[in-house]
């Protein structure tokens, strides 16, 4: 059995630790604010990994329970509660396994940063918001978390909020999540309509009633009920998850401190859509038509937007476009039903892509905040640790076997492969070249990171970078005050213990986790979507699995990633740009990201300012302003300095309003005739 | 007709008449006068209910008592009843008006058959005992409670009477006394034995 | 009368004894003992709460032939207004010391006044309404006009005596009607007699006063006229007194003579309370907007949470029931906050009663800006803190109860009420402090703590209403 104490402890550790760093920052120092948050996190880690064991291997059943009632109106409780199974453990888990090795590593990578004590209070904070979220027994818990972890995430995109661009990105990717979480809100309220509950068990008890049921949105349209929850929740998860063509929050958001971008834009807060996706899996498979929608837009994500990563200069910012192409792959696994499948991507990419995300940001120490690869180069030399971490991550990524990448990925591959739903073989093919673009932005950063010629020199005399880290100039570009060096320990130790399960992980989870029904009833597939049961007769073992991958497409085409690019990075440098040459329109589209920012500042951003000076010039100021507010706060205004006459300070004045108030309620009685 | 029936008009006419003399009269001491005529007149009617302990306090505690503090109050604060005549006139009207509006009210309300309710039967002779008995019973009784909370409204009163009105003035010369009869002759006169002869004549004068 | 009578009521004959004892106390050990004089109340209010405590019951016990009921529903009022008369006396002891008043007068007759309360609130019968009210008000009078020497306290006590006479005469005249009706005083037994007693119409005309002596407790309009002037010309400390606890004690009255009592009236009653309560809602939101006492303002803004009061009382529904006692506990409280940072912030010589008068708080004390602000935010039922919930839920039972106008009234009123709870948001955070004012805050520990803890309860109680209710519910069978 689970005990309430014990789950309430993994959520509020964190909780206090992020209290008392941020309140009491000042009083307990640096030591003591990345002391107690850790100590918190370490706790909600160590019983995350404690109430798993219980789960998988204790023989613990279920935990369902509401723990406080905050509301009960109409019928509708507002409850806190938790609901631990198999599908939530593991999200417990990988939460505060990841959280735990970014606030070690923030250590090393914050030391400089005034905003130390800060920055601990939010990842902690933000820590207690998404295990409320994985937790939750409820929509409305859900959303809380959600709405947390979209704050906190807000937050620390601007955390260098001084810096134009940093507190541009944190509005934009606030503001573009304001619009999937209307979406997400609505999805809710329509889940709660149709469903009458708010709680997971009761709702998803009354899923098949959804059937044939419709909903009039526009007047003779009848909507499928299920399809409209369904497609309103996604659009929450397209925020979340950065989907396209609610991507473009994600790649901005790398200008936060790169701990964050490892926590929470590639490990843990974008797959909270997936894990939401995943958790809504009862309703989603009523729709076959939202699966459709969730997988083209998964798949097309995984493609388009990796392609993006190929023109990237700036190292973070690839990782962030690998991090949009491969929470696309976990988006079509779930649209083809293949639900385990996305959650074991979800689980290996957040092990190796937090590496991946670490290990760039180790580099960034080392290059004193350069981020811009043009200037690298050679660093395998300088920071060995790093190199063959990165390594890991990056073939994991990329899915050799027998990285952990490699079993998730084809999972999902070979799913969407056998996913019926409309528009299968569309993202059937993109989730398939998807590898090769995944091949050749990873090893092209790699190598343009840790091989080649060093793009930078050392000059003693040349400013010192590091305290003007997060400032603009640093004097003239690859210039280095000193030579770059491997990171101190609190950054290389959960590198090191970060790489461990990106190798490893794959190996031992891959049986369990898509075949053998590890999930239980947390996630339910309709039989005809069943693509993962197709899949299992095809089965015979890890081995078998790993040697049989040479035969399959996905790793060839990996493999044709691979050589291409150490062909064009290593061997033939010069061949880069007459490629861009000869394929030169079609770089600019891809090198300016399919030019959605310039669309969506055209439209939405200048549209809705004009809408916005219309509004306040017309509507606002003349009619609202001048007619509504004013005129009914000068109405009000007059008829209070009337009645208040009537307060006239003389005694008889006061009995008489009280016999004449008497002499009303008699002849109500009189006029108003009664039972 | 009965006489008791004759006698009930003849009382509730005074007391009625004493009632409306009381907001009419200019002098204050009369209108204080006019109030012990509807109290007295009201006692007589409780008379002929047979409620004589009622009709016996109300004229020992009311009429005995309270009116004559009222008479005190009146004659020693000379009030200008000119003044506070003036808006009576003005309002009578509306007085009045709303006076009638209340009555027309009160008697469609209830109506007149309501009115002529029989009288319950006399709790006292029901238990076959007189009316101070009865009282006195059901008051320490079954009006226990209400009798002591009663008692505590006067002690209240009386907190709040002397919270209101003692002063301890500064600066006020009164008697004490006790320490007038506690004095002795040696506290009153001091005997200083000084030498006869001047001193240094440059010493101080 | 038996021994179990008297264990039945035991909090009431203890505070009964503690208050002679206070008194003889007062009396002869002088204004030097004045500190004693508080730590001795303090310490009478913690027993009587203790005792009432301990006496919780399942089922309502009676006691003195059904004179005094001790229900759940009693129990809840008399321990919020035994924590609110606490608060009084906190916040009011620097006050009061500063202005050497008499503080054991103040002591005593705030503890009468509760005696009233407590008594009034478990009430079996109208005799024990009307005395109880009465031992309430009499000590009111009183209290009000405790500081002899100020013109406007003599005034507004002048007023709310001859007022409160007024309507205790109403209120009696009706529950004679009432006793002529069914011929019997105690509640129960006139709840069993109006369906079948002939006289129903008699009993209707004796609801109308005994509705206008309860809609003047609650400073309901139109009965309203002596709040904003007594609000005003009270000391401080006793405006904070009348603020709170007598609300409590008004609720009780109201639901023991028309819930208990009167039931079967209800058809008459929902729809004088409704009026009532729309009046009190318009005159409350719209007056308050005006003022620029503070304490005035607070008076109307009072008489507009009377009107919610009512919207919660007028369904007549054990929820609504429920909904107007956890009303009138969230007003209180609130009430408390907002005239604890009055005092706090009062001096000899400085009442700190206008709005003006909090120009610029926050640069001074930003932390009791803060606290002014939380009582504000929960007066006007900004969510998620105690007052919306308080307003949700009568909100809720109008809609319950059919009375759907009426709620929709209730949400413009809060609407139009929020502007000058605002208002003092605005002054206190965004004005310049007047140059010469010395806004400071007391310094009285005691005084500084509980005034915090009072308004984070605000918050506390907002986001964890749940239990409270619970308990509410529960004092009507819910």
């Amino acid at each position: 059995m689970l005990s309430t104490s014990l789950l309430l402890a993994i959520v509020l550790a964190p909780l206090l630790g992020a209290v008392l760093a941020g309140l009491l920052g000042r009083q307990i120092g640096r030591a003591g604010a990345h002391g107690v948050t850790i100590l918190g996190v370490g706790i909600a880690c160590v019983l995350s990994f404690y109430v798993f064991y219980q789960l998988v291997w204790g023989g613990a059943p279920d935990y369902d329970q509401n723990i406080y009632t905050w509301f009960q109106v109409a019928g509708i409780g507002a409850h806190v509660g938790f609901l631990i199974d198999r599908l939530s453990a593991m999200m417990m888990v990988v939460v505060s396994f990841v959280s735990l090795m970014v606030h070690i590593y923030t250590i090393g990578y914050m030391a400089d940063d005034d905003g130390y004590q800060r920055f601990f209070s939010y990842i902690a904070l933000f820590t207690f918001f998404m295990l409320m979220l994985v937790m939750s027994n409820n929509f409305l818990q859900l959303f809380f978390g959600w709405e947390g972890v979209g704050l906190v995430s807000y937050l620390l995109i601007g955390f260098w909020f001084k810096k134009p661009s940093a507190s541009f990105a944190g509005m934009k990717a606030f503001i573009v999540n304001r619009v999937g979480d209307l979406g997400f809100v609505l999805g809710i309220a329509a889940a709660l309509h149709f469903l009458g509950s708010l709680d997971y068990g009761t709702a998803f008890a009354h899923a098949p009633s959804l059937v044939g049921r419709s909903i009039q949105i526009i007047p003779g349209h009848p909507w499928s009920a299920a399809t409209v929850i369904c497609i309103l929740l996604f659009i929450g998860a397209m925020g979340k998850s950065a989907q396209v063509p609610l991507h473009v929050w994600l790649p901005d958001s790398m200008e936060g401190p790169t701990p964050i971008s490892a926590l929470i834009h590639a490990a843990t807060m974008v797959t909270a859509g997936v894990f939401m996706v995943a958790r809504m899996s009862p309703l989603f498979e009523l729709s076959t038509t939202a699966l459709s929608v969730v997988l083209v837009i998964g798949a097309t994500g995984a493609f388009f937007l990796g392609l993006i990563g190929i023109t990237q200069w700036d190292i973070k910012r690839v990782v962030a476009y690998s991090t949009l192409s491969q929470l696309g792959y976990m988006m079509a696994a779930l649209g083809a039903s293949a639900y385990a499948a996305g959650m074991f991507h979800l689980m290996t990419h957040a092990f190796f892509k937090a590496l991946l995300f670490l290990g760039a940001g180790s580099v960034i120490m080392a290059m004193h905040h350069e981020q811009d690869m043009r200037y690298m180069g050679g660093l395998r030399r300088y920071m060995p640790v790093t190199y063959l971490t990165m390594w890991v991550g990056s073939l994991a990524l990329c899915g050799i076997p027998p990285f952990a990448g490699f079993y998730s990925k084809d999972a999902i591959i070979e799913a969407v492969g056998a996913s019926h739903v409309w528009g299968a073989s569309y993202a059937y093919w993109c989730v398939l070249l998807g590898v090769f673009v995944t091949a050749t932005y990873t090893f092209r950063m790699m190598y343009l990171t840790f091989h080649g010629k060093e793009r930078f020199h050392v000059d003693a005399h040349a400013g010192h970078g590091h305290d003007d880290a997060h400032g603009e100039a640093h004097g003239e570009r690859g210039v280095l005050a000193h030579a770059p060096h491997e990171s101190p320990w609190v950054v290389t130790l959960p590198l090191v213990l970060l790489a461990i399960p990106s190798l490893l992980i794959g190996i031992f989870t891959v049986w369990p986790l898509l075949y053998g029904n590890f999930f239980g009833s947390a996630i339910v597939v309709a039989p005809a979507h069943d693509v993962l049961a197709e899949m299992a007769a095809h089965f015979h073992g890890v081995l078998a699995l790993t040697l049989h991958a040479v035969f399959t497409a996905p790793f060839w085409i990996a493999v044709a990633g691979i050589v291409v690019t150490s062909y064009v990075y290593l061997l033939n440098p010069a061949m880069a740009d007459a490629v861009k040459r000869v394929l030169g329109p079609v770089y600019r589209v891809v090198d300016n990201k399919f030019y959605f920012d310039e669309v969506y500042n055209a439209l939405f951003a200048r549209g809705s300012v004009a809408l916005g000076q219309a509004l306040w010039k017309g509507a606002d100021v003349g009619a609202i302003d001048g007619v509504m507010v004013n005129g009914s706060a000068s109405l009000v205004d007059r008829v209070a300095r009337r009645a208040r006459t009537l307060q006239s300070g003389f005694l008889y004045h006061y009995a008489f309003a009280m016999i004449v108030g008497l002499i009303l309620l008699l002849a109500g009685f009189l006029l108003v005739p009664h039972a | 007709m009965t006489i008791q029936l004759l006698a009930f008009y003849f009382f509730a006419f005074f007391a009625v008449l004493g009632a409306l003399l009381v907001i009419t009269l200019r002098n204050p001491v009369h209108a204080v006068l006019s109030l012990v005529l509807t109290f007295f007149s009201v006692a007589c009617i409780w008379m002929l209910m047979q409620a004589e302990f009622l009709a016996l306090v109300l004229i020992v505690v009311y009429v005995g008592a309270v009116m004559v503090l009222f008479l005190f109050v009146v004659m020693m604060l000379d009030i200008k009843v000119a003044a506070a005549r003036e808006g009576f006139i003005r309002h009578l009207p509306v007085g009045i008006g709303v006076a009638l509006i209340m009555l027309a009210e009160m008697v469609t309300l209830i109506g007149l058959r309501a009115m002529q309710v029989a009288p319950p039967p006399n709790p006292a002779a029901m238990h076959g005992e007189s009316n101070v008995a009865w009282i006195g019973t059901a008051l320490y009784t079954q009006y226990l409670l209400p009798f002591e909370v009663a008692a505590m409204i006067l002690t209240v009163g009386i907190v709040a009477a002397v919270a209101l009105t003692l002063r301890h003035r500064v600066g006020v010369r009164h008697q004490n006394a006790s320490q007038q009869v506690a004095a002795v002759a040696r506290d009153r006169v001091r005997l200083v034995s000084m030498p006869a002869e001047r001193g240094d004549p440059g010493a101080q004068p | 009368m038996s021994w179990n009578d008297v264990l039945t009521m035991l909090p009431e004959l203890y505070l009964t004894g503690a208050i002679c004892v206070l008194l003889l106390f007062d009396a002869f050990a002088g204004t030097r003992y004045r500190s004693a004089m508080h730590w001795l109340s303090m310490l009478a209010l913690l027993v009587t709460a203790l005792l009432v405590v301990s006496a919780q019951r399942a089922i309502p016990a009676t006691a003195f032939s059904g004179m005094y009921v001790d229900d759940t529903l009693a129990q809840i009022l008399k321990l919020f207004s035994i924590l609110s008369v606490a608060l009084v006396f906190v916040f009011s002891e620097p006050y009061l010391r500063m202005r050497k008043m008499a503080v054991g007068e103040f002591h005593t007759l705030t503890l009468f006044a509760l005696l009233g309360i407590m008594l009034l609130v478990s009430a079996g019968n109208l005799v024990m309404i009307y005395l109880g009210l009465e031992l309430l008000t009499l000590s009111s009078y009183a209290l009000v006009a405790l500081d002899r020497d100020s013109p406007r306290a003599t005034e507004a006590a002048m007023k709310y005596f001859v007022l409160g006479a007024l309507a205790s005469g109403l209120l009696l005249y009706g529950m004679s009607m009432l006793y002529g009706a069914t011929g019997t005083l105690s509640l129960p037994g006139i709840a069993a007699t109006l369906p079948v007693t002939p006289h129903q119409s008699l009993a209707v005309f004796g609801l109308v006063f005994v509705i206008a002596g309860i809609a003047f407790k609650f400073g309901a309009a139109p009965f309203h006229m002596w709040l904003p002037d007594v609000y005003e010309g009270s000391p401080s400390a006793v405006t904070l007194f009348v603020a709170s606890a007598p609300k409590l004690a008004a609720v009780g009255m109201a639901l023991r003579l028309l819930d208990v009592g009167l039931h079967p009236l209800l058809p008459y009653w929902q729809d004088m309370l409704a009026v009532l309560a729309v009046a009190s809602l318009v005159i409350g939101s719209l007056v308050a907007i005006v003022q620029s006492n503070l304490k005035r303002m607070l008076a109307y803004s009072t008489i507009g949470h009377m009107g919610f009061l009512f919207l919660g009382l007028s369904a007549g529904t054990s929820f609504g029931n429920a909904a107007a006692v956890f009303y009138a506990i969230a007003y209180v409280l609130m009430s408390t906050a907002a005239f604890g940072v009055i005092l706090a912030l009062a001096r000899a010589g400085f009442e700190a009663d206008r709005i003006d008068d909090l120009r610029g708080l926050n640069q001074r004390s930003p932390w009791f800006a803060g606290l002014m602000a939380l009582a504000m935010f929960s007066l006007g039922g900004v969510p998620p803190l105690f007052g919306f919930w308080a307003k949700l839920l009568v909100l809720q039972s109008a809609i319950g109860a059919h009375m759907l106008w009426l709620a929709i009234v209730g949400a413009f009123a809060a609407i139009i009420s929020l502007f000058y709870y605002l208002r003092v948001v605005k002054v206190m955070y965004f004005d310049k402090p007047a140059e010469d004012s010395a806004l400071l805050v007391s310094s009285d520990a005691s005084l500084r703590w509980v005034l915090s803890l009072n308004a984070l309860a605000l918050l506390a109680l907002g986001v964890f209403q749940g239990p409270l209710l619970d308990w509410c519910l529960r004092g009507f069978g819910g």
